[in-house]
């Protein structure tokens, strides 16, 4: 039924226009990876001669980055599951309990969505000294649940509301403790809002700068970000190495990228349409 | 049967009462691990930014006074810099708001309209958001440098030949660019999952209405994806004022300080030039004052909008 007008085939290619430079740079940045020095100085934008695989060995020996994955891993492991659970528990009983304290309780963790990070980046930095986990990779993925669990218990709470109450309740008819009632119950049927939470925090707390930036000082403890960040204070000149730096990074963000791209991107409808 | 009704109640309430208490102690009960975590990590170091932007803490000192005021006249009156920054971030929010929302909405609009390739141009224009901050700002380093300058000899593309990070009215957009390609691809997710849902026959409609093109837009389409406009400024907003990640790695504030906008003041007040932490608090909290009141404008504004549309 689609008419194929003029206007339709100016569409297409202001799209292909778009789609261009949207993957411009990436095409750069991946074939400039593989050239030396001297094929840069050359051209930038031609094909390279061959594919050289040394930036990405130099680059190796420069970053630690399987030690920056597993932190990396660790934070985002220990943020997640936290963020999960801390706010399924805390989403459910709000969303259940009605009254004065209930509504207390939601209000204070809603009010605090507008914090902007700015605001506690300093005092931050003093509490984590004061529970000394200040650069410790276990304590950072803490603070992510403590910052997280704002947005997650808003978004279970709303989601709750469309779950039958029957099943839990003939539960309790049952003799079953409200944990039981949780876990057994409860938190499967939650299944479709927790994959919308786990992917919109792990994005965020994969690819986040600042706090890492403040929190972890020491070498061995830094993210991804932190030692690319580092490399490139290191090496700014060296193009190639910095390039296969960044590809390799980006490499587990894009495979997620390929096999979650339909749940990510519901994901942020979902997440957003909500809020 | 009306004094049963009224024994019923009054049994009732007591069983009420009972199992309230019950689900108060379960309440609290299931609630404490979030909320502890959120005390400790949000709700104290919000207080202590507030308490700390009173004195002239600073780490390098063993101790501190009670200023009151002072930090905040201080930043309003000899702190030209901070007023710069501050005037700096709003015309950057302003142009990322419009730019970003234009081109969201832009590109969904016309990728609604595709076939079989509708999948493909999604994934596309999404791509860049996967990317970090900090990578893109980095892959645009080298765009700006080396790709750009030598693009600019060919044909049609002499105006890429532009001072992108060292020439200070440039650099601005610069990091407009960055922000962007990497952040149009989420809004646009939002917008076509807004339009997923207005009705096809709503369209038809119009269309044997006769209304055009533009008069379809304006008149069907966009009343009613009305509320993902309304999130989407919301999030375009927050997110452009909180900047900090692209001008850190793209230009790091300079050429000079061109381009430090608001949270990189804060930054460099606390952590790399003079650690006076009690002086940067205030900063930041008459940044937060900010946000809030803007937040509070932009849901007012847009919960309007939504009525009349």
């Amino acid at each position: 039924m689609r008419k194929k007008t003029p206007f339709s085939y100016f569409i297409l290619v202001l799209l292909l226009i778009f789609g261009f430079i949207a993957f411009f740079p990436i095409y750069m940045a991946i074939i400039n990876s593989f050239k030396d020095q001297g094929e840069i100085f050359n051209s930038v934008l031609a094909f390279p001669t061959s594919f050289r695989f040394e930036n990405y060995t130099g680059a190796l020996e420069r970053i630690n980055i399987l030690q920056s994955a597993l932190n990396t891993l660790i934070v985002t492991v220990i943020g997640l599951t936290g963020i999960t659970i801390c706010s399924s528990m805390a989403g459910w009983k709000l969303s259940r309990t009605s009254g004065k304290l209930s509504n207390l309780f939601f209000i204070f963790f809603l009010s605090s969505m507008l914090v902007p990070f700015h605001a506690i980046m300093i005092s931050i930095t003093r509490v984590a000294t004061t529970l000394s986990i200040q650069d410790n990779v276990i304590g950072l993925g803490f603070i992510y649940i403590g910052l997280g669990v704002n947005l997650a218990i808003f978004l279970y709470h709303g989601f709750v509301k469309s779950v039958p109450r029957e099943l839990e309740e003939s539960a309790r008819m049952d003799g079953c403790g409200e944990l039981q009632i949780f876990l057994r119950i409860v938190f499967p049927l939650l299944k479709p809002i927790t994959a919308t939470i786990l992917i919109l925090n792990s994005l965020w707390v994969w690819n986040d700068f600042l706090l890492p930036l403040i929190m972890l000082s020491n070498v061995n403890n830094q993210t991804l970000i932190l030692a690319i960040n580092a490399l490139f204070g290191e090496f700014h000149t060296d193009w190639p190495k910095v390039l296969a730096a960044l590809i390799m990074v980006s490499l587990p963000v894009l495979i997620f990228y390929i096999i979650f791209q339909k749940n990510i991107m519901k994901g942020i409808a979902e997440g957003a349409i909500k809020s | 049967m009306a004094q049963f009704t009224r024994y019923h109640k009054k049994h009732r309430s007591m069983m009420e009462k009972i199992s309230d208490q019950r689900n108060v102690k379960y309440l609290l009960l299931f609630v404490m691990p979030a909320f502890l975590f959120y005390v400790v990590f949000l709700l104290v170091p919000i207080l202590g930014a507030f308490y700390y932007s009173l004195t002239d803490w600073s780490p390098v000192r063993p101790n501190y006074n009670f200023v009151g005021l002072n930090n905040y006249v201080r930043a309003f009156t000899q702190d030209p810099q901070f007023i710069n920054s501050l005037l700096l971030t709003l015309r950057y929010t302003a142009f990322v708001f419009v730019l970003q929302n234009v081109f969201a909405l832009g590109l969904a609009l016309m990728i609604e309209t595709r076939g079989r390739s509708k999948a493909f141009f999604r994934t596309i224009f999404f791509l860049p958001n996967m990317l970090s901050l900090v990578i893109s700002s980095l892959m645009f380093r080298f765009i700006f440098t080396n790709v750009f300058p030598e693009l600019s000899e060919r044909p049609f593309l002499g105006f890429l030949e532009q001072g992108w990070l060292g020439n200070p009215s440039v650099a601005f957009y610069s990091i407009l660019i960055v922000v962007l390609w990497n952040g149009v691809g989420y809004m646009m997710v939002i917008y076509l999952a807004a339009l997923q849902g207005v009705p096809q026959s709503l369209i038809e409609a119009a269309m044997i209405d006769g209304a055009g093109g533009a008069k379809r837009l304006f008149k069907v389409t966009i009343p009613m994806i009305m509320p993902a406009l309304t999130i989407c400024s919301f999030l375009t907003l927050i997110r452009s004022f909180q900047i900090f990640d692209v001008v850190f790695r793209l230009t790091g504030g300079g050429p000079g300080r061109a381009t430090q906008v608001i949270a990189m003041n804060i930054y460099e007040e606390a952590f790399s030039n003079n650690f006076l932490f009690g002086y940067a608090n205030a900063k930041a909290m008459i940044f937060f004052g900010i946000i809030l009141v803007i937040t509070l404008i932009q849901t007012f504004v847009m919960k309007r909008l939504e009525v009349e549309s």
